[in-house]
């Protein structure tokens, strides 16, 4: 069976990760757009928000299709981080680093871990536990203006940030994109990309929480 | 003539089951001139003076081509300096009064057999499942019969300038052999003889790399940077596609 061997090698489960990896930063994407009607003001986001929940047939489909891609990523993650947990710390007397700014590669599982504990609550506090008969865009706005709430917000898309810097440049080099044309231009990307998502959904806490969305 | 003294914690280790333990020798008056392993010489030879046991040690040639010799100094494979092994390794780049680790490449799939001479043969299993090109039959093809643009055959001698010394296990966060095994792929898919059995080598190389107990690559880069040939990690992305077509389109 070439797909049990395809999971069960080395090269198929860092495959498994890059392909969930990329479908995540798809996702991540149409996220971020959607997000960013608020910068227009609460009456946009909440046009947005009642659009995109006016199909909840496909709300429920493409939301059970993250699912099994969070999944997919976490637990193929998880397996890979004990597998090398083994041979990982204190090996040698002396353990050194020869590349510099090892910091995002080396904090990849606990980055990751970061931003499952933000997912959860993000979802708990925005959908399945979020107020009844208040609109979304009144929601978000009540949370947000919370100085901790919003803190947990932007320390925790710090981390999707550092998670994407290694993550992207990752993705790339395990599809087997890797050529001297090209490097240059991916090594602007692995910064580009995250502080793209950082200044796209970071903004929105502050501008929450100093108030100045607070208007709309 | 420049002379260093210099403080060894050397690690020692009886064989494979024995347990192992740092021992600290002084060494005085080492010529700068000299390579890593002339200044192990010289401890075995005061150590065989004394009726200790010399440390084991791997080496060959001694002139960085044979992949032989290697140990983790302080904390990094093949010692401080760029792209030589540690042969190559001069005193010049160490000062007096340092105090120097050495310790064995560590790898689960490198068992010690006594102090810093590790049995890499895992790298050989690797080799045999799959890093050859069989030719059946004929006579010996004229060198120049097959073109090969020289991009093409620069590239894959830059592969094939491994010498499986095993510096990217030892320095890999993981353990991970994907350098080595990426490098002894590459020169053969690039080159027109390695495309008969290019779909079945990457899967079979690193189903064998993976039996063997290496770990996985994290796209670290570790391994690069310690790499005494300077093998670049594009053969670990080529490895990866080669193995993406192996296993999703081979027969």
């Amino acid at each position: 069976m070439w797909f049990v061997s395809f999971v069960k090698s080395s090269i198929g489960k860092k495959i498994i990760m890059a392909t969930t990896g990329l479908l995540l930063i798809l996702f991540l994407a149409v996220h971020a757009f959607g997000n960013a009607a608020i910068y227009m003001g609460s009456k946009y986001f909440q046009i947005y928000a009642d659009t995109l929940h006016g199909f909840p047939v496909l709300v429920l489909i493409f939301g059970l299709g993250l699912l099994v891609l969070f999944i997919a990523h976490i637990s193929v993650g998880t397996l890979l981080f004990l597998e090398s947990r083994s041979t990982r710390y204190s090996r040698y007397e002396v353990n050194k680093r020869v590349v510099e700014n090892t910091f995002a590669s080396r904090t990849m599982p606990f980055t990751g871990l970061f931003i499952l504990v933000f997912t959860i609550i993000h979802v708990f506090g925005f959908n399945i536990a979020a107020p009844a008969g208040v609109p979304i865009s009144v929601t978000v706005k009540e949370y947000l203006s919370g100085f901790f709430y919003s803190l947990f917000y932007i320390v925790s898309f710090v981390a999707l940030a550092i998670h994407l810097n290694h993550g992207f440049w990752s993705m790339l080099q395990t599809f087997g994109v890797n050529h001297p044309r090209y490097n240059c231009l991916i090594a602007k990307l692995t910064i580009i990309v995250p502080v793209f998502f950082l200044v796209l959904f970071g903004g929105i806490p502050i501008y929450f929480m100093t108030g100045a969305g607070s208007a709309y | 003539m420049n002379t260093i003294d210099l403080t060894l914690k050397i690690w020692r280790q009886k064989d494979n089951d024995s347990l192992g333990n740092f021992e600290t020798y002084t060494l005085r008056d080492i010529t700068t001139d000299m390579s890593f392993l002339e200044m192990l010489d010289v401890l075995n030879e005061n150590l065989t003076k004394e009726g200790k046991e010399p440390v084991a040690f791997d080496h060959d040639c001694r002139e960085g081509i044979c992949g032989m010799c290697g140990a983790v100094v302080d904390g990094v494979a093949h010692g401080p300096d760029k792209e030589v092994t540690l042969c190559q390794l001069h005193m010049r780049t160490f000062n007096t009064g340092d105090t120097l680790v050495i310790e064995p490449f560590r790898s689960r799939a490198f068992p010690i057999r006594k102090d810093l001479v590790v049995d890499r043969s895992a790298f050989d299993r690797v080799i045999q499942a799959g890093g050859y090109v069989s030719i059946n039959t004929g006579g010996t093809i004229d060198g120049n019969a097959i073109p090969i643009s020289s991009e093409t055959a620069e590239l894959s001698m830059d592969a094939a300038a491994c010498i499986g010394c095993g510096a990217c296990v030892a320095s890999c966060p993981n353990g991970a052999a994907m350098l080595f095994t990426s490098a002894k792929i590459s020169q053969l898919a690039l080159l027109p003889q390695g495309q008969p059995e290019r779909k079945k080598r990457a899967q079979a190389m690193v189903q064998q790399m993976d039996a063997e107990g290496f770990g996985h690559c994290t796209n670290e880069k570790e391994c690069e940077m310690v790499c005494p040939k300077g093998i670049s990690i594009r053969n670990i992305a080529r490895l990866n596609r080669e193995y993406m077509k192996g296993i999703l389109m081979g027969e």
